[in-house]
């Protein structure tokens, strides 16, 4: 019977310890807990604190990263089990494509977004820095993406984001593509401004706010 | 009353009546796309452009301050093309590697140190041998502000590092972090006094502290680790007798006690998208502090010129009482920005001039 338990490892994603997290969630995995459970329970538990503590400015950034460099690497290591429990029949959330927009070289913020979102379930493309609009118009497509996550950190280059709205609304076949916007300089205004479905203010949220519409 | 740019700047810093409140832009504040669409046929791009058309920009703005630097001896160096643009990559003079993909902001390719041991024998360049010709051309040639940009730890910290790593080693290295932010702010203060020596009106630290909800770290840390290396600097820029404007995106209510500690004269950024309201800023501060800035980025880029001119006029109106205010963008006027909103927001503030 191991004695680690799903609290310890929610302490260990808040304190960020990348050096023993795997080592709990495969004592956990020994003592029979499903994958899932250890997610959920566990690894989400402890991100949940994360974000609450990160909003109120008992966390910043700096422990921030390092626990989503925890969460990363337990995710990691429980990815196999989580495939094979998916294939016996837990439904896994939509698809979502994730990126920087054009002109942006950051990928902070939209890191770990993809981080939070695969930790809840869902299942995420990630076209990485500097994309065109065409290029998520493709990848939605081609992965059948339900949602689109894009991010930007400079007020210059979130005029973009605009852009790919248009080019993903252009497309007839895409037009149940729900779109969510988020990054430091993003606004609720300036999202319903440019025609977004959604915005995100952090990342901790942005789980929330695809959830929200997973289930519309 | 008549005043030159330069005496109306100092003025306002020293909390005295001008006969307009100045306005201008820090570092090289405009992109080049921008500066060509205002002074458009007059755009030179031979060795002298940079001087003729930013001199000429400012002149058709009626803006009063001018950036410049203390210039590195050696030109980046040329020292490969990045694999998945093409652009070609150049190793600057503090060691780093950089690009600018298409489009796109720099990317930094190759950090100054992969590993905190790296970090301990990094040693930045000899700030002695850097010039400060630009700086004393401006200050001779034309009657700016010239403001000195130099950097501190922090900002300057992470673009030499990588924003990541920089961030997750002040957790875990904070003892080699705290030499890195010494040797940095050590050279800066070089910097300033080169800019000093070249006849500088005042040294801007730009230092970017920040995000739009809150400081990037805890501010115990910097409270610890880094605050008191700033208040050196400052301290040494005042011994050169000159003003420190301090420029640093983000919400910095945490951190204004902090700043004002130490002994910075301005602020500068004062975005309103980060709840910087330079208003009520300058109800609890004003009589310390001089603010600058706060004029939206995205008005710029999306509004009116009528209603960036209602915006500007509302803002002056809201801030000029006792002096201390400068005006300008909240962040580099970036080609987005649309010329004819600029212009309005420069002649909101012309037009007031007694």
């Amino acid at each position: 019977m191991t004695t680690v338990t799903f609290d310890q490892i929610a302490q260990s994603v808040i304190n960020g310890a990348t050096g023993t997290i795997t080592k709990q969630v495969d004592a956990l995995l020994e003592g029979g807990f499903t994958a899932r459970e250890i997610l959920n329970q566990g690894l989400m538990a402890g991100m949940a604190v994360v974000g609450d503590r990160f909003r109120r400015n008992e966390m910043y950034l700096p422990q921030v990263l390092l626990s989503a460099q925890a969460m990363k690497s337990a995710v990691d290591f429980l990815k196999p089990k989580l495939l094979e429990e998916s294939e016996e029949g837990q439904k896994a959330h939509g698809k979502v494509v994730v990126g920087t927009v054009k002109g942006d070289m950051h990928d902070i913020g939209k890191n770990l977004v993809k981080i939070m979102l695969a930790g809840a379930g869902f299942e995420v493309i990630d076209l990485g820095t500097n994309v065109s609009p065409q290029n998520f118009v493709e990848a939605v497509r081609a992965n059948q993406a339900k949602y689109v996550g894009l991010s930007a950190l400079l007020s210059s280059t979130m005029q973009n984001m605009k852009a790919v709205i248009d080019a993903i609304r252009h497309e007839p076949d895409l037009d149940e593509v729900r779109i969510i916007i988020g990054g430091a300089p993003v606004s609720r205004e300036f999202a319903e401004a440019i025609g977004a479905d959604g915005y995100a203010p952090n990342a901790a949220s942005a789980v929330d706010v695809f959830k929200g519409m997973e289930a519309d | 009353m008549s005043m030159t740019s330069r005496e109306r700047v100092n003025a306002a810093l020293n909390h005295q009546p001008t006969n307009r409140v100045p306005v201008g832009e820090i570092g090289g504040g405009y992109v080049e796309e921008f500066v060509q669409a205002i002074i458009g046929d007059a755009y030179r791009t031979d060795d002298d452009g940079y001087y003729h058309n930013h001199k000429l920009l400012r002149e058709t703005l009626r803006a009063d301050i001018i950036g410049a630097r203390a210039l590195s001896p050696v030109p980046d160096q040329l020292v490969g093309t990045h694999p998945d643009w093409g652009t070609p990559v150049y190793r600057n003079f503090w060691g780093s590697e950089v690009t600018n993909p298409p489009e796109a902001t720099q990317q930094l390719v190759k950090p100054i140190a992969e590993t905190p041991e790296d970090l301990e024998k990094w040693e930045p360049p000899d700030w002695r041998t850097f010039s400060g010709d630009a700086i004393a051309r401006w200050k001779q040639e034309t009657d700016f502000f010239v403001m000195a940009t130099t950097n501190a730890g922090f900002d300057l910290g992470y673009e030499l590092l990588g924003f990541e790593k920089f961030m997750m080693w002040t957790v875990l290295e904070p003892i080699v972090m705290r030499g890195y932010y010494e040797k940095l702010i050590e050279t800066n203060i070089g910097f300033a006094r080169i800019a000093a020596a070249a006849g500088a009106d005042g040294i801007l630290i730009a230092d970017d502290l920040a995000y739009n909800s809150g400081p990037f770290v805890d501010p115990n840390y910097l409270r610890q680790d880094y605050f008191p290396l700033l208040k050196k600097q400052v301290s040494a820029i005042h011994d050169l007798g000159l003003p420190v404007i301090m420029h640093s995106d983000g919400d910095l209510h945490l951190l204004m006690d902090d700043l004002l500690d130490c002994g910075i004269d301005g602020l500068q950024s004062c975005d309103p998208n980060a709840n910087m309201d330079i208003p009520e800023l300058k109800q609890q501060y004003g009589d310390r502090l001089t603010f600058m800035g706060n004029i939206d980025i995205n008005l710029l880029a999306q509004g009116s010129p009528e209603e960036v001119g209602r915006v500007t006029r509302e803002l002056i109106q809201n801030s000029r009482k006792k002096g201390g205010f400068i005006l300008s963008a909240s962040n580099v006027v970036t080609k987005y920005c649309k010329p004819d909103n600029v212009l309005a927001m420069y002649r909101a503030v012309t037009e007031t001039e007694l």
